[in-house]
């Protein structure tokens, strides 16, 4: 792994709301290619940096560069958060956020579409670019379902998918945007062992086979030590430990912070 | 349709209350249609109307339309249900299958005979159904009927669906005869349901020499094009369509494209032919309430329905477009450095509308549910004031002056509308309302509407995707703007003087009752909101039941819409969607428009 060809930047970024500071002088760093996990317990300020990774909160100190390719660099702080999708950077929620009244195959194509450039002039009138690109948008969403393997639910309203499907649609929908780094906010909560396993397959076939940097947030350590290259601890909004798996496990700081505020470490 | 003919051999027979319910709603359908399309009352005996309409043998033919519906949609029901599933042992023949077998001959009879039975049901609909007709069933009468020409009407429409059914089961129509028919067919409906030509049926219409002919008419000829463009391109894709089909999971009705082309040609057919038998005082209405009502209902549509945004003060922007008129029309104290044919106002109204709805909403939908409402309530009575007070410009309360009425003069035709006659405006909207229609279903089958659905539903998902919430929420107030402006052209232009207190608040929410009505987000629900809405007033003042008032209106509507909201808070025909979206924000899965607080995850 090249240590100089970083995809994501974070350099003392401090976030606040109010007088509670979620974020705490964090510096991170992730390489091009890498499976980067964030662990940490609860309020940690896991999902607060994925936030600011995306463009949903601006913090109020430090830099946030992303570099879509080698050389390239754009910063996210401030940046309005579909620009930030636009440059590169997909994620999925906590709380999965499917658009619930529109079928599966809705859902992947509206990621898969958001790139594309109709307007409304092209959609009204047939305009052969938008016709060009419906026929293009409908392959790479039929793929895509193939990919995550939802074929056999390409017509279901998403609002009716079991919960692992979903888990896996909103992954699909967010390959739909044709990311260079995808983050996953706790993609296996609520699923079951055997989603688990197939969860863990499809993320390392992201990261092999379509060549995207993956930044997970999880709880599920067996997950997370199975796929993880690199983890990064976090406890109260600040970087407590950084490195591979076997590191982390046996970093006396991380386990203290696990034991000290719960037993997930255990499991 | 003979929902005996494909009979299955084991079902359960049984009812249940929502069979009961459909049949019910179904057989009321055809009594209010009935009643719609009765004789008008009179002033000394309001309930004239009523009881002639559903005494008479008039009721029945719209009885049967009930009786057959619900059957269908039972039928339907069942079958998706699976209650129905039917049982076959031997795959399926339908008796025009089988009469592909038959010889040239057999087959050639089989077709008249089918034909002359459709011509006679179609008659005796007729009959029972038309309201000029004297709904009294004899020989007699039948032959009277002929000398209307909405009796071609329903017979070209009988042998069009006859002609589609058989078409799509025998496939054997050679294409010099069927472009022949289409030839023919499009002459009669031409000439049965062109607007400038009387109702009474004449043959000296088909005579060239006779200056009133039907091949003065441009509108026959543009009946031709467009018939003659359909039939081709059915040929052509009748050699696709004669590959074999995959095999269809569903067995409730499947909309193939020929219903469908179907289902447009009765529509247009009611549309451009039915006004033709109105009074002057339900021509007026169906332009001046209905016509313009529908424009704007889709209009709005686009903001409330399609984009999930609640507006207020739409009629701003309807506003807007009636004074672009009578500014170019040189109506206002404002002198124009030029004056304008309304046809070309037309686009300065759009342009003019779609800016300020641009302008309103670039810094204003940033806000979000209540605020939102606030801001373009404020608007509809900024521009409500400016119109009342600005006397300089807006010449106030006292009206403008005479708005131009729409002419044409191009290639040596020289017509102008009939301020008289409300029907040359009436199909003159169509001319932009039926397209509108199309184009706007098009859009919320596209990117944008899918976009726009995405935006509606989940806010923040949809810009982790990279989706410029802000440009469609201001694409879709710029579009609904534009829609109200070309609206208010109509307005102005039709009524011919402005006031102000055209413009109030009262309108705007009367606009958004009917898309809420109709079903926010489904085109055909806003029309048929707008329709039975603007209807209902017309009807009530024109024979002034119950002491009917006009001021009473919004009592009713009120009622109406409490009602409404109790029962079927999704409006009377909703899209999908928003059905579904509604279903879901009841049992707490996101929210049915993007108007409710954003829940941002909290930092964890």
């Amino acid at each position: 792994m090249t240590s100089n060809d970083p995809i994501f930047e974070v350099k003392n970024v401090t976030l606040r709301f109010g007088g509670v500071t979620s974020l705490n002088d964090v510096s991170i760093q992730q390489e091009r290619g890498e499976i980067l996990s964030v662990i940490g317990p609860n309020g940690a300020g896991k999902t607060s940096l994925f936030n600011c990774l995306t463009g949903v909160y601006v913090p109020q100190e430090g830099s946030i560069t992303f570099h879509p390719s080698a050389g390239k660099a754009i910063s996210i702080v401030g940046r309005p958060p579909h620009r930030v999708a636009h440059a590169g950077v997909a994620r999925t929620f906590q709380t999965s956020r499917m658009f619930n009244a529109l079928t599966t195959f809705e859902n992947v194509k509206i990621g898969v579409e958001a790139r594309q450039k109709t307007g409304p002039i092209g959609a009204m009138l047939k305009l052969p670019r938008t016709r060009h690109e419906e026929k293009h948008s409908d392959e790479r969403s039929h793929e895509l379902l193939e990919f995550v393997n939802l074929t056999h639910r390409t017509n279901t309203l998403a609002d009716s998918l079991p919960y692992g499907d979903r888990r896996r649609l909103e992954i699909a929908r967010a390959l739909g945007t044709d990311p260079k780094v995808l983050l996953l906010d706790e993609p296996a909560a609520g699923t079951n062992p055997s989603e688990k396993l197939a969860l863990a397959e499809l993320i390392s076939r992201i990261n092999t086979e379509l060549d995207i940097s993956i930044l997970l947030i999880e709880h599920d350590m067996k997950l997370v030590m199975s796929l993880a290259q690199r983890i990064i601890v976090l406890n109260f909004g600040g970087v407590i430990a950084e490195g591979t798996p076997q590191e982390i496990q046996s970093n006396p700081l991380v386990i203290e912070a696990y034991l000290g505020a719960s037993d997930e470490a255990k499991q | 349709m003979s929902v005996e003919a494909i009979a299955p051999k084991k079902r359960n027979l049984s009812f249940n209350g929502d069979d009961v319910r459909r049949m019910c709603t179904a057989i009321a359908g055809g009594l209010v249609l009935a009643i719609m399309t009765g004789p008008d009352g009179a002033i000394s005996d309001p309930t004239y109307g009523v009881k002639t309409s559903l005494l008479t043998g008039h009721v029945v033919g719209y009885l049967v339309i009930g009786v057959v519906i619900g059957c269908l949609l039972t039928y339907r029901a069942k079958v998706r249900d699976g209650s129905w599933r039917r049982v076959r042992t031997t795959p399926k023949r339908t008796l025009i299958e089988r009469a592909t077998s038959f010889s040239a001959i057999g087959r050639g009879v089989l077709l008249a005979v089918t034909a002359v039975a459709v011509a006679i049901i179609t008659l005796i609909f007729a009959d029972f159904s038309g309201p000029v007709a004297a709904n009294k069933m004899s020989i007699h009468e039948i032959v009277h009927q002929f000398l209307y020409t909405r009796t071609y009407g329903y017979l070209i429409l009988a042998l069009a669906l006859w002609f589609v059914v058989v078409n799509q089961a025998m496939r054997s129509i050679p294409r010099p005869l069927f472009l022949l028919g289409a030839v023919i067919t499009i002459l009669l409906f031409a000439l049965t349901s062109d607007p400038f030509l009387p109702a009474r049926f004449s043959w000296r219409a088909l005579n060239p020499g006779v200056d009133n002919s039907l091949f003065h008419h441009w509108t026959t000829y543009l009946w031709l094009i467009i018939g003659l463009a359909v039939a081709v391109s059915w040929m052509i894709k009748g050699d696709a369509t004669r590959a074999p089909r995959p095999p269809r999971r569903s067995h409730a009705l499947v909309v193939t494209p020929s219903m469908r082309f179907l289902t447009y040609v009765l529509a247009g057919f009611v549309v451009f032919e039915a006004p033709k038998f109105m009074s002057l005082y339900w021509q007026i209405s169906l332009y001046q309430q209905i016509g313009v009502f529908c424009l704007l209902a889709i209009g709005l549509n686009i903001v409330v329905g399609f984009a999930g945004l609640l507006d207020l003060g739409y009629v701003a922007f309807y506003a807007l477009g009636a004074y672009v008129t009578a500014y170019f029309s040189g109506a206002l104290p404002l002198h124009p450095p030029f004056q304008l044919n309304p046809f070309f106002i037309i686009p300065f109204a759009i342009v003019f509308a779609m800016l300020s709805g641009v302008l309103l909403g670039l810094p204003t939908l940033r806000l979000r549910g209540d605020y939102l409402a606030i801001v373009t309530l404020g608007f509809g009575e900024i521009v409500y004031v400016l119109a009342n007070d600005w006397t300089q410009v807006t010449a106030g309360s006292a009206g403008t002056g005479a708005i131009t009425n729409f002419s044409v003069h191009l290639f040596g035709i020289n017509y102008a509308w009939d301020p008289v006659n409300p029907l040359s405006y009436y199909y003159l909207l169509l001319g932009i309302l039926i397209p509108a229609i199309f184009l706007f279903d098009l859009l919320n089958h596209s990117k944008v509407g899918r976009t726009w659905a995405a935006i509606r539903e989940d806010e923040v998902a949809a810009q982790s995707l990279g989706i410029n919430a802000l440009k469609y929420k201001v694409m879709a107030f710029a579009m609904g703007a534009s829609t109200a402006g070309v609206a208010g052209v109509f307005t102005a232009v039709k009524v011919g003087h402005l006031f102000p207190n055209t413009f109030i608040l009262q309108l705007s929410i009367s606009i958004l009752v009917l898309v809420i009505f109709g079903g926010m987000g489904s085109i055909v629900g806003v029309l048929f909101g707008a329709i039975v809405l603007q209807w209902l007033p017309s009807y009530l003042n024109f024979h002034s039941y119950f002491g009917f008032q006009e001021a009473d209106l919004y009592l009713y509507i009120g009622a109406l819409l409490i009602v409404m909201m109790i029962f079927r808070p999704q409006g009377l025909v909703p899209s999908r969607r928003r059905r579904r979206e509604i279903l879901d924000s009841e049992e707490g899965l996101g929210s049915a428009d993007s108007l409710g607080p954003i829940t941002a995850e909290q930092p964890s």
